[in-house]
């Protein structure tokens, strides 16, 4: 490590954070130099995003504690971490569009007089920030008609001229292109020789050895190492770090082979995909794999109608069609990435959730056939075995685990023929999650087609005949699941690495 | 694509004044005669303007601070009803002898009550803003008329009461440059609403609780209190406007605010102003403003009174649609 | 109510009522206590006729809440249905009147009695269409679109009848529907009234496009994604809304054998107010036809109670503000405390 004569910019001491049956950072110590970029990796699910909102004040440690510049920070809301001179800069953006570059980054820190703003050092200094971290914006225009690059780098001027020590960068690349990437680390080494600490958190390997000083890993909630990246001797030891020696996967070959193709894409494009062509053949559980913002939502939208793209989709010879309900029509299903805002009608009953895929079948002369639906309800809870006492229970009330059943419930009374899983298991705990991978299991059995989008590797391994790898919106390979897997090799491409890999 | 936007950003913020120089113009060069609110032929003949001005008075002083809470992405039902309140309680302190600057002051001070309810139920109560408006729409109507004595329509002279003579100076006399002190105080308002949107704290935070209020909020801003402050400006405003209206009658209608809510929806839509929020600006809305009763006036000299409902209602869906198709931001199906 | 679809199948213990047959219970039981309290302070208000009369006086609004309900739990808001009603009556009227009378507002196009009611049907349902247009196709808040409908369908029944009425030159049959009685002393319109309410009923409980209304109502998002075309159903809503208004305009036409272009005024905003006083969620997804009709029995116990006790007309507007105040802070609070 570093010389520690400095005082840290912030030092995390045995932190802890326990969730019901899963801790999900474990006694966690590590420190940060100040004046330091400081990257912060490990597989989803590692504990990096806990670990991030206890340092922000958005989750309280259950054990632990920790320092600001030696000085305790134990921050009970976001405001106090800010206070501290913690800022975040968040993915989902925080610039109001309707105002000019300037009144954002004096917003809420205004100098004012009887109600009414004044000229105060503030505005100068801001502008300051601004001119030295990115001259090229001008204070004056209106947020709107900046890109989305340019938005990032107001909201990080804000947070510098606030008086930040440390900023944290959770993914900030994941909306940009190449030349806004190399922008925004100008303004991050910027920030650093004005002495910030940046915690910079990327999927993006690349970026780690491009931008960092330090990286810290983590996995399965623990702290693995902490050491400067001139000392890491490449990507293969980061990615060993991550995922350790093993990664379980006890993936069986399926017995029955996969049939003929029922799905092929030709060069989707859109806002995110670049050129994405893949086939999928009957009877099989293909996966896509890859890391935030690879475009796996975007590829299972695309296939289901519901976003627009470029390129065609053909499903059993027949083009799908423009909405979800031609979709649907045709024989293809979709579970939502977000089950609570996109796949639930949490308000509702299970029994009222059930047949919405199907309504066709649910209709007799227009009259909702409630006898079936009933039927359909207990056979959906017992088949599934989804916990609950009674199948009049609003589906608000089950655990994430139980939600998601329903939502594979809905999907399966469609009778479609291909399912699309968006992050199947996000926020299940482990004894759902197997029960979900022998329900996707036997579907393949009985000769349906399931394709997983997952940002677990170990999901797909798990279970997945072949995997289709993503990174930043293209396909870099398809592998054949089996004994023989690579998974350093998979790990590699799905964070920018260029190793050749044969396609499946 | 951005050839046609910046065609449009121009129009859009430029197209409102055009609309009006070119209304203007067209009345100008109608003949209009016949009709008995315009004394001589001419549109611009000094009375008429005096005239539309003086009638235009209510919704001139209402729009500036119903732009700004439209901007913070809330909305006010209650606002014509607010109106023939202040106009009943106005006239009935008038007729009670009551002098002018305590009257004046009085009502003003049922304005800010009446703004400070709203404030309560959307900010406190958390009742959705149409919701909340819309029960006290009914609720100050409701009070206006219970002011009323049965059998009669508003507060007049009569039963040995007189309204004294000041009353109807205030909206019809001329102050100033033959215009009356109503008009300026709308003006007056106007203009403080302008300079409040562009230098004052209200101003900002109002657009930023409207156009990102997550982020409004994480820099610390208490939109409640943005919110709680517009309903109380809008309640104010119409209070100036019940004034203005009762005044310019010489009587307390507690009906005289009817629709009043619409207009001003309309006005401020014309004016630019997104449904959603954080976008619009107090001077666009008065020129919207002047423009509908131009409009309205305007129309009355070619086409007969009964066609204003539909005139207005038309105009309503077509600014709402207009501003929709100006304002839709691109993205995903 | 849930209760409405069992099902002979299991045998079910302990059910729960669900929150919706929860609120339709809680309204129902307010109807009944502020009725009997009535009954207690008023004089002479427990008298048959007198119940009979909470029901008959409302039709139109009942009527008009059928629709305005279905809309509210889709999520969109209806406040066409008042102007609706005045277009067309005064469509019906202007239709039917013969030609040739003595001056502009007697003389008509001279339709036979179905066509001029044909006629008056379409420009109301034209109205739908247009609140579907701006709403579903545009995206406009269904509010705003809404008012601005009102306007243009009262507007344009002014413009047919010069802002006042017709009611001269109108063939002979043209008061039979309003005016009809059936079993001795119920009126036509009545009639129909609660046949539209069983339909509806029956629409929200037993037909899939009732479901479809809560789905799409609950979760707009989720509900696409399932493949329910959003938009054909609130369309559908909307020209539903539209159809009952029309014939609701027709009926009073008939019944005063006039178009007058102020009828239906503040209907919109009493058929509002009876959904809401009926535990129907302005957010979606939540609210039944059932409530909405107990929810005018408590507007209508309360105002004519308020009349009872001489107070003036004026009386009601303060009314029904503090009514939905309270129904909508008891619903919230009710809701929560049952779900903690």
């Amino acid at each position: 490590m570093a010389s520690s004569t400095q005082i840290p910019a912030l030092e995390i001491d045995e932190l802890t954070r326990d969730y019901p049956g899963v801790r999900a950072v474990d006694a966690v110590s590590f420190a940060i130099e100040p004046g330091t970029v400081h990257c912060l990796v490990g597989e989803n699910g590692a504990g990096k995003s806990t670990l991030v909102k206890m340092i922000t004040g958005a989750l309280a440690p259950s054990a632990g504690s920790m320092r600001v510049n030696g000085k305790t920070h134990n921050p009970t809301n976001p405001q106090e971490a800010r206070d501290n001179g913690i800022a975040t800069l968040f993915q989902e953006l925080h610039v109001v569009d309707e105002l000019t570059v300037r009144e954002n980054l004096t917003l809420g820190l205004e100098a004012k007089r009887f109600g009414f703003l004044i000229r105060s050092d503030l505005d100068d200094r801001v502008v300051k920030t601004l001119a030295a971290i990115e001259p090229s914006i001008d204070p004056a225009v209106r947020v709107s008609s900046l890109s989305v690059a340019q938005k990032q780098i107001v909201e990080i001027a804000r947070a510098a001229s606030s008086g930040a020590s440390v900023i944290i960068m959770d993914e900030p690349t994941a909306a940009l292109s190449e030349r806004e990437v190399e922008r925004l680390f100008e303004v991050i080494r910027r920030l650093k020789d004005n002495g910030v600490t940046v915690i910079y958190i990327s999927h993006k390997l690349e970026e780690i050895f491009t931008l960092g000083d330090i990286v810290t890993v983590l996995r399965d909630g623990k702290h693995i190492a902490t050491k400067p990246l001139v000392k890491v001797e490449g990507r293969p030891e980061l990615i060993e770090m991550m995922i350790g020696r093993t990664v379980a996967h006890n993936y069986v070959p399926r017995p029955n082979p996969p049939g003929d193709v029922v799905l092929t894409a030709r060069g989707l494009t859109n806002h995110l995909l670049k050129n994405v062509s893949f086939d999928i053949r009957k009877g099989e559980i293909v996966g896509f794999y890859g890391l935030v913002g690879a475009g796996k939502t975007e590829i299972a939208r695309a296939i289901f109608a519901a976003d627009s793209y470029d390129g065609e989709i053909i499903f059993k010879s027949q083009p799908v069609g423009h909405t979800p309900k031609d979709a649907l029509a045709a024989g293809i299903a979709l579970v939502p990435e977000e089950r609570r805002t996109q796949g639930l009608f949490t308000a509702m009953s299970i029994r009222e959730n059930i047949p919405v895929m199907n309504l066709p079948r649910m209709s007799k002369g227009g009259v909702f056939r409630a006898d079936k639906e009933e039927r359909a309800a207990h056979e959906f809870v017992s088949r599934l075995r989804i916990a609950t006492d009674s199948i009049e229970k609003q589906t608000e009330k089950l655990s994430g685990g139980n939600q998601q059943k329903v939502v594979l419930a809905k999907c399966l009374f469609s009778q479609a023929e291909l399912l699309l899983l968006d992050e199947p298991t996000r926020g299940v705990d482990v004894g759902a999650k197997t029960e979900i991978y022998d329900i996707i299991k036997s579907l393949a059995d009985q000769d349906n087609t399931v394709a997983i989008f997952s940002s677990e590797l170990e999901e797909v391994l798990g279970i997945c005949d072949r995997i289709f790898l993503l990174y930043d919106g293209q396909l870099r390979a398809g592998i054949r699941n089996g004994d023989n897997v690579d998974t350093a090799q998979i790990l590699d491409l799905v964070t920018g690495g260029s190793m050749q890999e044969d396609a499946a | 694509m951005t050839k046609s936007f910046a065609v449009t950003g121009f129009l859009k913020d430029y197209y409102i004044y055009l609309v009006l120089i070119v209304l203007v113009a067209l009345l100008a060069s109608a003949n209009l005669d016949q009709f008995p609110l315009f004394e001589r032929g001419n549109f611009l003949y000094k009375r008429n303007i005096i005239n539309i001005l003086r009638v235009s008075a209510p919704i001139l002083v209402i729009c500036g601070a119903f732009t700004l809470l439209m901007v913070s992405g809330y909305i006010d039902l209650s606002v014509g009803s607010a109106m023939s309140l202040s106009a009943v309680v106005y006239a009935m302190l008038a007729l009670n002898g009551v002098p002018f600057l305590p009257a004046f002051a009085l009502t003003v001070l049922v304005g800010v009550l009446l703004g400070a309810i709203n404030g309560f139920l959307v900010v406190r109560m958390r009742i959705t803003p149409v919701i909340a408006t819309l029960i006290t729409l009914s609720l100050y109507k409701g009070i206006a008329l219970l002011l009323v004595e049965d059998g009669t329509s508003a507060i007049k002279s009569g039963g040995g009461l007189k309204m004294p003579g000041w009353f109807n100076s205030y909206g019809r006399s001329g102050a100033l440059l033959d215009l009356p002190a109503s008009v300026w105080v709308a003006i007056a308002v106007t203009l403080a609403l302008i300079v409040i949107q562009k230098r004052g704290v209200l101003g900002k935070y109002a657009a930023a609780t409207g156009g990102n209020p997550t982020a409004a909020k994480l820099s610390g801003i208490k939109t409640g209190r943005v919110v709680f402050g517009l309903y109380v400006l809008v309640g104010i405003s119409a209070a100036l406007a019940g004034i203005a209206r009762s005044s310019f009658m010489s009587l307390g209608d507690p009906l005289s605010g009817d629709g009043m809510e619409l207009t001003a929806i309309l006005v401020v839509l014309l004016g630019g102003t997104a449904f959603s929020g954080g976008e619009g600006k107090v001077q666009r809305s008065f020129i919207g403003a002047l423009i509908i009763m131009c409009l309205t006036i305007g129309m009355l000299t070619i086409v007969p009174a009964y066609t204003q409902t539909l005139v207005i209602g038309a105009a309503l869906l077509l600014a709402a649609a207009t501003n929709h198709l100006v304002s839709r931001k691109g993205g995903r199906k | 109510m849930t209760t409405l679809a069992v099902s002979p199948i299991t045998a079910r213990k302990h059910r729960r009522l669900s929150d919706q047959g929860f609120i339709t219970v809680m309204v129902a039981v307010v109807a009944v206590l502020l009725f009997l309290l009535a009954s207690v302070l008023v004089p002479n208000f427990f008298q048959l006729q007198n119940m009979i009369n909470l029901v008959t006086n409302n039709w139109a609004v009942i009527s008009l809440g059928v629709g305005v309900t279905f809309l509210l739990v889709s999520g969109n808001f209806d406040l066409s249905v008042g102007g609706n009603v005045a277009l067309a009556g005064v469509l019906s009227v202007w239709l039917a009147q013969s030609t040739g009378g003595a001056n502009t507002l007697s003389t008509g196009l001279g339709f036979p009695l179905p066509l001029a009611l044909a006629g008056a049907m379409a420009g109301a349902l034209a109205i739908g269409a247009l609140n579907a247009f701006f709403v579903v196709r545009l995206g406009v808040p269904s509010i705003i679109v809404t008012l601005g409908t009102m306007m243009v369908a009262r507007g344009l029944a002014q413009v047919i009848t010069h802002g006042s009425q017709r009611n001269t030159n109108l063939p002979d049959g043209f008061g039979t529907l309003g005016n009809l009685t059936l079993f001795g002393t119920v009126k036509l319109p009545v009639v129909l009234m609660g046949m539209l309410l069983l339909v509806a009923v029956f629409i929200e409980r037993r037909m899939l496009i009732g479901r479809v209304t809560y789905w799409v109502g609950a979760n707009p998002v989720a509900a696409t994604l399932s493949g329910i075309d959003r938009g054909r159903h609130v369309t559908r809503l909307y020209l539903f809304s539209a159809a009952i208004a029309g014939m609701v305009g027709i009926l009073l036409a008939s019944e005063f054998k006039s178009g007058f272009s102020n009828r239906g005024m503040l209907m919109e905003f009493d058929a509002l107010v009876i959904a809401l006083l009926g535990g129907v969620a302005i957010a979606g997804g939540f609210g039944s036809v059932i409530g909405m009709f107990f929810g005018a029995i408590i507007l209508a116990v309360v105002t004519s109670a308020a009349t009872g006790l001489v107070l003036s007309p004026d009386w009601q507007f303060i009314l029904k503000a503090v009514a939905v105040f309270l129904a909508i802070t008891a619903q919230t609070w009710a809701l929560a405390r049952r779900n903690r």
